[in-house]
C-alpha cells in the first residue's frame, strides 16, 4: 500500500470512528418519563417514582395542534399547570401535531408554536427551557413538509429562546416512530424511538396493538444504520379505547417490554443510554413492579 | 347560548388523554334507564330560545350576539337588560381567556390573567347588586359564575343555599343549581353534588366523579348508605353496561381481559343478589329498573329461563317511561332469541320493530332505539333469519345498516335473484307489510349485482342475462370509474402494473373522460366467447389462448388492476370471499397449461407469471419469515413445494443464473432474490 492510500484509509478509518464515537457520546446517559395528561400535577407516588428512578428529564406535552374546521392548524388539549417539576428536573415542552397538519406547509406556523411555548412559559414562571420536542406521525406523504418545518422550528427557537451558558443553542428533537425508521432522518439533534403503537388495532385479539416484538422485529434491522443519535422510549400506559361506548383496554406485559428492549439494544447498544417511560401516571406506576422500572431504566 | 358555556367545575379532573379507534361491534348497551341528552345541550338550547323571544324574532337562534341584543334592549328602553349583557359580554370575554389557554395561539400573559380576575371581581361585584332587580336569576348566575371562575366555591354553596335555591324556576336557577352542584363537589359534599347531577341529566359529570368507584362493592356500600339515592341507578346502569362488556366479550367479539372494569360472572350474580335485595327491601320507587337489571344479568350469565320470567314482571313494575322502554327494548331482545320461530314471533317482531322505528322519530331521543334495534339486528335476528336470506336481507334494507350491502355482497346469487322479486311483489305477512314499507331499493344496483355475482361464479351467460340491463352510464357514477377508465384487461400484469397517477385523474377530469359502454358486459362477452371456443383449438394456439384467459383472470381477481370488474372496491385485507370462484386458482391452472408450451418464449412467460407475488399470501410464498415461539425469533424459512419456488425454478432453466439485463425477469426482485439464493442452495 502506498502513501498516500494509508493516509486515506486512517482518515477514513478516524472519520467512522469519529462517527461511531459521536453516536454513542452524543446522548447522555439519563432516565426520563413522557408527561401526557391535560394537568400538570405529581402526586405522592409520581413524585417519588422521579426521586426513585433518578428520573431528570420530563417530556411534557403542553398542546397538541390539529387541523380545524377552518382548514388552519391550531392548538388543542393545552395543559393547566397547577404544580411544578421537582428541583433539578429539566421540563422539555412537547408538542403533538397531527400528521394532517403537514399536509401543506402553514406559513408562520413553527413560530407561532415556539412563541406559544415560550408564552406559557413565562405565563406560568417555568424557566431553563432548553430544549422542544415536536411529535408527529408523520408519512412519507407528509415528511418533507414536516422537516422543512422542524427547520423552521430551530429557526424560531434561535430566534426566541433564551441562550444559556450551559446550551448556547437549544436542543430540538422529535419523535421516531418505526416505520419512519426507512425515511431519511429528520433535521433535529436527536430523535425519541417511540417503541409503541407498534401494532395494528383491529387486529388486536392476534397482537396487542401497544407492543409486540413481532411488530418491532421487521424495523430491528435497520436501526444500527438509522444516521441520528436516538433515546428509546418504551411504553408503560394502559391503552382505553372507546368505540361505540364500549371501552376497551391493552396493556402489555411487563415481560414483552423488557424482551423488546433487549433486542433493540442488542441492535444498537447506544440506545441504553437516553431512556424514557410513556407516561408518568400514578397508575402506570402501579401497574409495573418496581423490578420491572428497574430494568426498563437499566443502562 | 353557544359562547356561554358553561366551565364545569369537574371538567379540569385529571383524566389520561386517549386515543381512539373505531370499528362497529353493535353492542350498544340495552340497560338504559335515562335519555342521554347531556344536561349542557338542554339548557343551552332553552337559552338561545329565551334570546330568540326577547329578540322577538322567528329565525332560529344559534349564536349568542350581545350586539344585537344590547340594540334591542335600547329601543325597548331596557337598561337593566343592556348593562346585564354588558357585563354578560365582559363575563365571555374573561371565559375567552380561559378558552385562549386551550385553544389559541395567543396563549393570555400573566397581565391579561391579572386583568381577567379584577373584570371577574368588579362583574361579580356589579352582579351581586343587580340580584334583586327585574332580572334577578340571570344576574345570580352571572354573580356564580365570576366566583366559579374565582374559586369562590364556599361562597356559591352558600349563595345557593340561603338565596338562589328560591329563586322562580328558569333554565338559570337551573344552570347555577349546576354550578352549585360544582361547588359541593369542589368543597368536600360529593355525595350531595352526586345526587344534583343525577337529577339534571348531567352525565358527564357524574361519569367523572364516580370514575373509580364502581365496582359492586362499592354500589353495595352505596346503596347501604343511601338506599334511596338517585345515584344508584346511575351506578347500577353503569355496572350493568360494563356487565354487557364481559358478556359480548364472552362471546368471542374482544379477547382477553380488556375491559375497564371487568367484570366476571361472580361479581356479575352478585349484582343480580343485589339487585333482588333492593326489590325485597321495597325501598326504591324504581323497581322496574331493578328488575330489569336483573334479568338482563341473569340473561347474560347463565339463566335465559329465569331472565324471561323476570323481564316480563319488570315490565309491569313502577319506572320511569324510558325505564319501562329499557325493559320492553330487554324483553324484545330475549325474546327473539328464545322464542319458536313463526308467525307469532314475526308479527310480535314488527310490531315491536314499528315501535322502535317510531320511538326513533319522537324528537329529543338520544338514540337508544336506534342502537337497541341495531344491536337486535346483528346480534340476534340476522342470525336467527339465517335460513331466510331473503327476510334477513330486508331487515337490513329496511333498518337503511351499513350492512346491507355487504350482506348483498356475499350472500348466493339466487337469493339476491329471490330478493329483487320479494322487492317488487306485494307483502302477505305482517312481517313483510313492515319489511315493505319504504324499504330502500335500486333495482339497478342489484341487477348490476346479480350479473357480477354470476361473473365471480364465471357463469358468463348468466352474467350477461343480467348486465345487459345495466346502463354504462349506471358505471359512471361508481367510485371505481377512473379505475375502468385507465386500465386495461389484457395487459400482463407480471410484466406492467397499472398504477393509478395524479396525471390519469386530471386528464380525465380535463378531458371529461366518460365510461360510455358497459365494461362488464365486454368482459363477460369476451371471457364467453374465449373459454366456450377453448375446445376448437390446439397447440400453439390454445397455449396461447390459456396464457390470454390467464391474463384475464389475473388482472380480474381482487389482487388484479381490474378488480373493480368483480368488486366495487379493494382493500389489501382481501380474500377470495365465499360464493365467488377462486380466480387466482383459475389463472393458475391455465398458465400451467400454457407452460406445457414448446414455445419457450411463451413457456418463460407463463412461469414467470406463476412466481407472481400476487398470486401468493403468508404460508406458500417460497421463501418467508416464520415466527418460531420456542426460540422467540422470526426465521426465514424456504418452502420448496411452494408452487412459486417450482415456477421460479422452472424459470431459471429457461434464463439461466445469470439472465440478460434487459430481459423482463431481471425487473422482478422478487425473482432475482429467488435466483441469488437457488445459486448456492439448489
Amino acid at each position: 500500500m502506498t502513501r498516500p492510500y494509508v493516509i486515506c484509509a486512517l482518515v477514513l478509518l478516524l472519520a467512522q470512528l469519529s462517527a461511531c464515537q459521536q453516536e454513542q457520546a452524543q446522548l447522555p446517559e439519563e432516565n426520563a418519563v413522557y408527561y401526557w395528561r391535560t394537568e400538570l400535577v405529581l402526586d405522592s407516588t409520581e413524585r417519588s417514582f422521579l426521586n426513585q428512578y433518578h428520573i431528570n428529564k420530563v417530556y411534557c406535552r403542553y398542546f397538541d395542534v390539529v387541523m380545524s374546521d377552518d382548514g388552519q392548524p391550531k392548538p388543542n388539549a393545552t395543559i393547566t399547570f397547577s404544580d411544578t417539576l421537582p428541583e433539578g428536573v429539566e421540563m422539555v415542552p412537547t408538542v403533538y401535531i397531527t400528521e394532517d397538519c403537514m399536509h401543506q406547509q402553514h406559513e408562520g406556523l413553527a413560530e407561532k408554536i415556539v412563541k406559544r411555548i415560550v408564552q406559557m412559559n413565562e405565563t406560568n414562571d417555568i424557566r431553563g427551557i432548553l430544549e422542544i420536542q415536536i411529535d408527529c406521525d408523520y408519512t412519507s406523504k407528509s415528511r418533507k413538509t414536516y422537516y422543512d418545518f422542524l427547520k423552521a422550528v430551530r429557526q424560531a427557537m434561535d430566534n426566541l429562546l433564551q441562550p444559556s451558558t450551559l446550551h448556547p443553542q437549544p436542543i430540538l428533537s422529535t419523535t421516531i416512530r418505526l416505520h419512519q425508521l426507512s425515511m431519511p432522518s429528520p433535521p433535529v439533534d436527536y430523535g425519541v424511538l417511540m417503541i409503541y403503537n407498534t401494532g395494528d388495532p383491529r387486529k388486536y385479539k392476534e397482537r396487542n396493538p401497544i407492543l409486540d416484538y413481532r411488530d418491532v422485529h421487521p424495523y430491528l434491522g435497520r436501526l444500527d444504520s438509522y444516521p441520528l443519535p436516538l433515546a428509546a422510549a418504551y411504553p408503560v400506559y394502559q391503552w382505553i379505547r372507546e368505540i361505540h361506548g364500549i371501552r376497551v383496554e391493552h396493556t402489555v406485559d411487563a415481560s414483552e417490554i423488557l424482551r423488546v428492549k433487549r433486542a433493540v439494544e442488542k441492535q444498537r447498544g447506544s440506545l441504553k443510554r437516553t431512556i424514557i417511560s410513556y407516561h408518568l401516571d400514578k397508575d402506570n406506576i402501579d401497574r409495573y413492579k418496581p423490578e420491572t422500572y428497574e430494568e426498563i431504566y437499566h443502562h | 347560548m353557544k359562547k356561554s358555556i358553561i366551565i364545569s367545575l369537574l371538567s379540569a379532573a385529571v383524566l389520561p388523554m386517549q386515543a381512539c379507534g373505531w370499528f362497529d361491534t353493535h353492542n350498544s348497551y340495552l340497560f338504559s334507564a335515562y335519555n342521554h341528552q347531556e344536561y349542557s345541550e338542554r339548557v343551552e338550547r332553552i337559552c338561545d330560545e329565551n334570546w330568540k323571544a326577547y329578540l322577538g324574532s322567528t329565525d332560529e337562534y344559534f349564536w349568542f350576539n350581545a350586539d344585537n341584543i344590547i340594540k334591542a334592549a335600547r329601543q325597548k328602553g331596557d337598561a337593566l337588560m343592556v348593562g346585564y349583557v354588558e357585563n354578560l359580554r365582559k363575563y365571555l370575554d374573561c371565559v375567552d381567556v380561559e378558552r385562549d389557554k386551550q385553544h389559541e395561539w395567543n396563549y393570555p400573559s400573566k397581565e391579561q390573567i391579572a386583568q381577567q380576575q379584577r373584570d371577574l371581581q368588579a362583574i361579580r361585584t356589579y352582579a351581586l347588586g343587580k340580584t334583586k332587580s327585574k332580572l334577578r336569576s340571570q344576574h345570580a348566575l352571572l354573580y356564580m359564575r365570576c366566583n366559579m371562575m374565582l374559586g369562590r366555591h364556599q361562597e356559591n354553596v352558600t349563595y345557593w343555599e340561603q338565596t338562589a335555591r328560591d329563586f322562580i324556576n328558569t333554565v338559570y336557577k337551573e344552570m347555577m343549581q349546576n354550578i352549585y352542584a360544582g361547588a359541593l363537589y369542589k368543597t368536600g359534599r360529593e355525595a350531595e353534588a352526586a345526587e344534583l347531577f343525577v337529577e339534571m341529566g348531567d352525565c358527564n359529570s357524574l361519569m367523572t366523579q364516580f370514575y373509580k368507584r364502581r365496582s359492586y362493592q362499592a354500589i353495595r356500600q352505596y346503596y347501604q348508605q343511601n338506599p334511596v339515592s338517585k345515584v344508584l341507578p346511575f351506578l347500577l346502569q353503569d355496572f350493568v353496561n360494563n356487565a354487557q362488556e364481559a358478556h359480548d366479550a364472552g362471546e368471542g367479539n374482544f379477547g382477553g381481559k380488556l375491559f375497564i372494569r371487568d367484570i366476571n360472572k361472580q361479581e356479575a350474580w352478585q349484582m343480580r343478589n343485589l339487585c333482588e335485595e333492593v326489590l325485597r327491601d321495597r325501598k326504591t320507587d324504581v323497581p322496574c329498573l331493578w328488575k330489569t337489571a336483573k334479568a338482563w344479568l341473569e340473561y347474560m350469565f347463565g339463566d335465559k329461563q329465569q331472565a324471561m320470567k323476570d323481564i316480563l314482571q319488570a315490565t309491569q313494575l313502577d319506572g320511569t317511561v324510558r325505564m319501562k322502554e329499557c325493559a320492553r327494548v330487554i324483553m324484545l331482545y330475549l325474546t327473539a332469541d328464545q322464542a319458536k320461530d313463526g308467525t307469532a314471533f314475526d308479527d310480535y317482531l314488527a310490531d315491536e320493530l314499528q315501535w322502535l322505528d317510531d320511538k326513533q322519530q319522537e324528537p329529543g331521543n338520544d338514540g337508544y332505539y336506534y342502537r337497541a334495534k341495531d344491536r337486535l339486528l346483528h346480534r340476534m335476528l340476522i342470525d336467527r333469519y339465517a335460513n331466510r336470506p331473503v327476510t334477513a336481507l330486508a331487515l337490513l334494507g329496511k333498518a337503511q345498516d351499513p350492512s346491507y350491502y355487504p350482506y348483498t355482497d356475499t350472500m348466493r346469487v339466487e337469493q339476491l335473484e329471490k330478493y329483487l322479486t320479494f322487492t317488487n311483489t306485494p307483502a302477505k305477512s305482517t312481517l313483510d307489510k313492515y319489511l315493505k314499507a319504504n324499504i330502500e331499493k335500486n333495482d339497478t344496483v342489484l341487477e348490476d349485482l346479480i350479473g357480477t355475482k354470476y361473473m365471480r361464479l364465471c357463469q358468463w351467460d348468466k352474467a350477461i342475462q343480467w348486465l345487459q340491463h345495466v346502463p354504462a352510464s349506471y358505471y359512471d357514477q361508481c367510485g371505481y370509474r377512473l379505475y375502468a377508465l385507465v386500465r386495461k384487461i389484457e395487459v400482463e400484469p407480471w410484466i406492467t402494473r397499472q398504477w393509478l397517477t395524479d396525471e390519469d385523474a386530471d386528464k380525465a377530469q380535463q378531458y371529461n373522460w366518460h365510461i360510455r359502454e358497459n365494461l362488464k358486459l365486454n368482459f363477460a362477452k369476451d371471457m364467453q366467447m374465449k373459454e366456450a371456443t377453448l375446445n376448437i383449438l390446439s397447440g400453439k394456439a390454445l397455449e396461447q389462448r390459456c396464457y390470454d384467459l390467464a391474463v384475464r383472470y389475473a388482472q380480474a381477481n381482487y389482487r388484479g388492476d381490474c378488480w373493480w370488474l368483480m368488486r366495487d372496491s379493494k382493500s389489501i385485507l382481501d380474500t377470495v370471499r365465499v360464493n365467488e370462484t377462486d380466480l387466482i386458482a383459475k389463472a393458475m391452472e391455465y398458465l400451467q397449461q400454457a407452460a406445457m408450451s414448446s414455445d419457450v418464449s411463451l413457456k418463460k412467460k407463463a412461469l414467470f407469471a406463476m412466481g407472481w407475488p400476487e398470486f401468493y399470501s403468508e404460508g406458500n410464498y417460497w421463501r418467508e419469515d416464520v415466527w418460531n415461539s420456542e426460540s422467540g425469533e422470526f426465521e426465514k424459512r424456504v418452502n420448496r413445494q411452494s408452487p412459486q419456488y417450482r415456477a421460479y425454478e422452472g424459470l431459471v432453466t429457461i434464463t439461466g443464473l445469470d439472465p440478460q439485463e434487459n430481459d423482463y425477469v431481471t425487473k422482478c426482485d422478487e425473482f432475482l432474490q429467488f435466483r441469488t439464493y437457488y445459486k448456492t442452495h439448489r
